[in-house]
């Protein structure tokens, strides 16, 4: 397997990017008034006085026990509290898809259609609602949108972790530029297909206008669609900070960003390995994807 | 094919608002009794001797007590210890303790209950940040070390007597004992539980906790077998809220009870006249100050410090970017800790820093001033540099991620700095020896590395003074020093505010954060269906 070396690689590599990083977790811990010896000891009982190959032999050790540590501030058992958030994350990513897929996919496609019409409005209508859903920063559409249906509207709680309720508003904000995106990638593919020879053949055969661009154009469209859509997955499966932070979703995303702003390095650590498990995963499934989609395209399974 | 786009969207949205709409939440799933407050962080740790944030203490105050408490006078008023006195000489603390004081696991507390939680703050294996508050102590320094196996310091005299020996008198302790540290945890517990305590704390306070699911929320429910006052409400429900708009949000809906007012909201509620007499506000407790590093050049010469100080205008900062939410400094003591009064507090005067500057040659002076990823803080910094730019400093501001930041600042590295310093207990050595002390460089609290032999020993008598007004004059004397001085320019004493909703009654703001106990607040029901 490729993953054990890969894990190696990554551990160690963030590793020592984050001893790299100016900060010191004892500073966080100790508050505003700290002798020298209070911070001193705390570094023995924490271990990050060693150096950095004991502290890394020693966290390699932990790990090998499938033991992420604990958290330095919390003093919670760090792979606990990834699994109880975790959960929260992929909910909030595969609600979040559950609109971008259909939308962005369906929107591009229009568009692409009715470029070759007589009427282009269609057209710009969604070319301009895709370069602003790209253009708007995540921040001031979450604000926007909560201050409307919460707010105004009342119809949905601004914040928490929970049920259908509370997960629309997030999902809708993460959507709107994965769908943007989405859509763009969808119209410049199936514009290229349109040109293709085959394209003109079955229409030439006389086929119905919807079974060109259903059987012909989109299946063809689907390898690169399939890309976008995995890496957006992928990433949101790894949290997504902002969003989180301002509608008080409990997921990975803030997890990770607090542990790396007191430098809560058993928490940093934990959400890379996790952070990593979750994008070899992703690109496994959207490789298989692929086979199916495209049988030209092999899996290389060795085989004995 | 005909497409009117207008229908469409029209069409869509419709249908969008018909599929949320059963999802709607008017009546919010709060519990019954409950008052909701907003935290904008998860407590790190209940576990007393572990706590170094204000979140933590604030909810560490309603589960636990201590020998004695603040009174909202400032003053020391008796918790679990029903009478103290002290010798003569300032050495020896002999505290009564009240009988039938239970933990939440029904076990009455006792006076060795007292000497193995304060022990716990010093044992290393604690970890705990908190040791300075027992290093007064007799044998605390043998027992830190490992050198010995108790504390002789701490002596339970049977079950109801506990008694402190210091090593020498020490004026601000029985302020310091009001502090979480010196909370009482029950042994059993502790051991039983290990590193768990911190989230599955027990004490003696009025409420216990109910639930804590971390980062979101925190069920605190009344204890009826208290034996101070019971609260008046069911139990008090903490969310965790990072984003202040969205916590502002949640207060309009009418889904938290108390929020601290943002700065960005409050000039909306106060100038919304259904709001502002529900906003409450208290003189804080702090020092918001910009540090100058006093240990080397160019900020090691006291003069061009003072020139600073008399070049910017913290009056009109303090009214128009801040709105008026603060009192203007004169010293590093706030107001409400002084009882004597400031000889020259340093006013604005340009010419005059102008003319200091120039007749020591440094116009031109190239000067570093980090400050924190802070909106707020990055814009203060601007005027800061715009009012040095007139009279001759240079200022490059340098914005660092916090904990890069702290680092920076605590090793010494910038020139200037912002920060501010909030009272952990109200005492004015709170605001001189951590912060003006040559014992306390870097992170010790003397970020500026400020070192001026006369400022520590006046200081040291005051710590050693028994009787207060003696003890008041060693301290006006030292910020005196340290005023003429300048190691900060000081800038203002932040005024706390808390907005409340209509149905919320005897809510009021604290100025340290462990008053609270939260057996005065209550909900008027006939209030809350307006």
């Amino acid at each position: 397997m490729l993953l054990v070396p890969l894990m190696f690689a990554i551990t160690l590599f963030a590793f020592f990017l984050l001893k790299a990083l100016p900060g010191d977790p004892v500073l966080g811990l100790v508050g505003e008034r700290a002798d020298p010896e209070t911070m001193e000891s705390m570094r023995r009982e924490l271990g990050t006085d060693k150096g950095f190959v004991g502290q890394y032999a020693g966290y390699l050790k932990l790990l090998l026990k499938g033991d992420l540590g604990r958290s330095y501030y919390t003093n919670r058992d760090v792979l606990a509290d990834i699994s109880r958030k975790f959960p929260n994350t992929m909910l909030l990513a595969f609600a979040a898809m559950l609109v971008t897929v259909p939308l962005g996919t369906g929107l591009g496609f229009l568009s692409a259609v009715s470029a070759g019409g007589r009427s282009r409005f269609l057209e710009r209508l969604i070319d301009t609602l895709s370069i602003s859903g790209l253009s708007i920063p995540v921040f001031w559409s979450a604000i926007i949108i909560m201050m409307l249906f919460s707010l105004k509207l009342k119809l949905l709680p601004p914040s928490g972790t929970g049920g259908i309720r509370f997960l629309v508003l997030p999902a809708a904000v993460l959507a709107i530029p994965a769908a943007a995106t989405l859509a763009r990638v969808t119209k410049t593919t199936v514009l290229e297909i349109l040109r293709m020879p085959y394209v003109t053949t079955a229409r030439s055969k006389g086929l119905s206008a919807l079974r060109v661009q259903l059987v012909h154009v989109l299946r063809n469209a689907v390898i690169p669609i399939v890309t976008i859509i995995g890496l957006d997955f992928g990433s949101y499966l790894n949290g997504a900070v902002v969003t989180e932070t301002i509608f008080g979703w409990d997921g990975i995303g803030k997890f990770t960003m607090e542990g790396i702003i007191k430098r809560d390095y058993p928490v940093i650590m934990g959400c890379i390995i996790t952070g990593t498990l979750v994008f070899v995963v992703v690109n496994l499934i959207t490789d298989v994807i692929y086979h199916y989609l495209d049988p030209r395209i092999r899996l290389n399974v060795k085989k004995g | 094919m005909s497409f009117d786009p207008a229908k469409t969207i029209g069409g869509i949205l419709l249908v969008l608002a018909l599929v949320v709409q059963p999802l709607s939440c008017t009546s919010s799933n709060r519990l019954e009794g409950y008052v909701y407050y907003r935290l904008n962080a998860s407590p790190s740790t209940l576990d007393p001797a572990l706590i170094a944030d204000v979140s933590s203490a604030a909810i560490a105050a309603k589960l636990y007590n201590g020998l004695v408490r603040l009174d909202d006078g400032l003053g020391i008023a008796p918790d679990i210890a029903r009478k103290w006195s002290i010798s003569e000489d300032g050495l020896r603390y002999t505290f009564l303790l009240r009988r039938g004081v239970r933990f939440t696991n029904g076990r009455e507390v006792k006076a060795s209950d007292f000497k193995y939680s304060f022990e716990r703050v010093l044992d290393p294996s604690t970890r705990s940040p908190n040791t300075w508050v027992f290093d007064k102590v007799e044998g605390a320094e043998e027992f830190l070390k490992g050198r010995a196996g108790e504390v002789r310091g701490f002596k339970a005299k049977g079950d109801y007597v506990f008694e402190i020996t210091l090593k020498r008198p020490f004026s601000p302790f029985l302020s310091m004992l009001t502090m979480p540290p010196a909370y009482v945890v029950p042994r059993e517990e502790v051991e039983k539980l290990g590193a768990d305590f911190s989230s599955r704390p027990s004490g003696t306070g009025p409420f216990t906790l109910k639930e804590w699911l971390p980062d979101r929320e925190l069920l605190l429910a009344r204890r009826h077998d208290y034996f101070g006052g019971r609260s008046r409400v069911k139990g008090i429900a903490y969310r965790i809220i990072a984003e202040d708009l969205t916590a502002v949000t949640e207060f309009m809906l009418g889904n938290l009870d108390v929020i601290a007012l943002p700065a960005t909201a409050y000039a909306r509620f106060k100038n919304d006249e259904k709001w502002s007499r529900y906003i409450l506000s208290r003189e804080g407790l702090n020092t918001y100050y910009l540090g100058m590093n006093s240990s080397r050049p160019p900020f090691d010469d006291p003069e061009l410090r003072r020139a600073v100080s008399y070049a910017i205008d913290r009056e009109k900062i303090l009214n128009t970017f801040y709105e008026g939410r603060g009192r203007l400094a004169e010293g590093p003591v706030p107001h409400l800790l002084r009882r004597w009064k400031t000889g020259r507090p340093i006013e604005y005067d340009p010419e005059r820093a102008r003319r200091m500057i120039r007749k020591k040659g440094l116009e031109d002076l190239e000067v570093d001033m980090y400050v924190s990823a802070d909106r707020e803080v990055v814009d203060l910094a601007e005027i800061i540099q715009a009012y040095l730019a007139r009279v001759g400093i240079n200022v490059n501001i340098r914005q660092l991620e916090w904990s890069a930041y702290k680092d920076a600042v605590n090793k010494g590295e910038p020139d200037m700095f912002w920060l501010s310093w909030w009272a952990d207990y109200p005492d004015p050595e709170n605001f001189l020896f951590p912060l003006f002390h040559s014992r306390n460089l870097g992170p010790g609290g003397n970020r500026v590395r400020y070192v001026n032999r006369e400022v520590d020993s006046l200081i040291e008598k005051g710590q050693y003074a028994v009787d207060e007004e003696e003890r008041d004059y060693f301290y006006q004397k030292a910020e005196e020093i340290i005023i003429e001085d300048s190691p900060w320019v000081f800038f203002w004493h932040k005024t706390d505010y808390v907005i409340t909703q209509p149905w919320i009654k005897g809510c009021r703001v604290y100025p340290v954060y462990s008053m609270d106990k939260g057996t005065d607040i209550m909900i008027d029901s006939s209030a809350v269906r307006r």
